[in-house]
């Protein structure tokens, strides 16, 4: 699933069927090559949504089974979020200093949160195994070694 | 061999392996020798910012690419030391060779140096090689006015004035950048064979 698909998803509260909130955006770890959390639009009790709470992603909804795991942003889940943190359109840069493109889209398994593809503007594809860092300047991705 | 003129490293970011631009680089330091980089000087990113004390050993980065200048992280920052200040562009006899003559060891003028070409695939504990000179040809090149390559042997005499190149070189003179790099590794093939 890509995040731009993912994106103004309603989530759903299983026990009460309601909707409590919208995606808005997410917040990837670098490290682990994964989504972390969603950003919701603004719900009474918070806005942010950690993946482990997440009952099940859905074609047409997002549900949760406790609508209490929506709170506010901690201070560990701060550092992931902002512009500096954002993955969608910024430079990829490659270990070895060469730009590769902008960043289009994120593609990630819905069953997991882990990351799955970097998709570029041109149209490239980079597997999210060879992400590196997400930084204020740039997405670094691994170089790939010359093909011989 | 990748190569790249010095003058396109100026003013490219320096970015951590996590993707923040630290820095810009400023100037290029040549070792004593001239024959190769032995690290950058820096300045702040953005237009208004100054120099920086911190400058750049060549050991400490982790590749020098078209866009970027790659390192670790912020550690590969150090404050700027004396072995890169002597050697710092104008202030050493051999830093500043943009607009010396390039005489040939029979006293031919071939140019002045307009531009100066390295090495730089040799990341991690390799070194960025001075392989050649981008220089603006006098008359003796037969294309007067442009700028040509000319591939420069491994060690060579060098005054603020002059430099000294076998008069050989005018068999690799390069337009280019690609294929310049096999016209260096032929003259200095071709300079071995002869010294031997």
């Amino acid at each position: 699933m890509k995040f731009s698909e993912a994106k103004g998803r309603k989530v759903v509260d299983v026990s009460t069927a309601d909707t409590v909130g919208k995606v808005r955006g997410f917040l990837v770890d670098a490290e682990s090559r994964s989504v972390v959390a969603l950003r919701l639009k603004k719900t009474d009790h918070g806005d942010v949504l950690r993946w482990g709470a997440l009952a099940s992603v859905g074609v047409d909804a997002i549900t949760i089974a406790d609508p209490t795991a929506i709170t506010e942003l901690d201070d560990e889940l701060k550092a992931l979020r902002g512009k500096r943190r954002r993955m969608t359109k910024k430079r990829v840069l490659s270990t070895g200093g060469d730009e590769l493109g902008h960043v289009a889209d994120v593609e990630f398994d819905p069953a997991t949160g882990a990351l799955t593809y970097i998709l570029l503007h041109h149209g490239a594809e980079i597997a999210a195994e060879r992400l590196m860092g997400i930084g204020s300047y740039a997405v670094v991705v691994r170089a790939e070694p010359p093909t011989l | 061999m990748k190569l790249m003129r010095t003058s396109d490293i100026a003013q490219r970011p320096v970015v951590t392996l996590s993707g923040e631009d630290l820095a810009q680089i400023k100037d290029v330091v040549y070792t004593a020798d001239g024959g190769s980089v032995s690290g950058f000087t820096l300045s702040g990113r953005g237009l208004l910012a100054g120099p920086l004390k911190e400058g750049l050993a060549w050991s400490s980065i982790t590749a020098l690419g078209a866009d970027a200048v790659m390192i670790a992280d912020g550690h590969a920052l150090q404050p700027t030391e004396a072995e890169l200040d002597t050697s710092r562009g104008s202030a050493g006899s051999h830093g500043n060779v943009l607009g010396s003559q390039v005489l040939t060891e029979d006293g031919v003028g071939l140019g002045t140096v307009h531009d100066v070409v390295v090495s730089v695939d040799a990341t991690g504990g390799g070194q960025c090689d001075v392989v050649g000179y981008e220089i603006v040809a006098s008359e003796h090149l037969g294309t007067q006015g442009e700028k040509v390559l000319i591939p420069l042997p491994d060690t060579m005499a060098v005054s603020g004035e002059h430099l000294m190149v076998p008069a050989s070189v005018q068999e690799f003179v390069g337009e280019d950048l690609a294929g310049f790099g096999a016209a260096v590794e032929r003259f200095r093939a071709q300079l071995g064979s002869t010294e031997r």
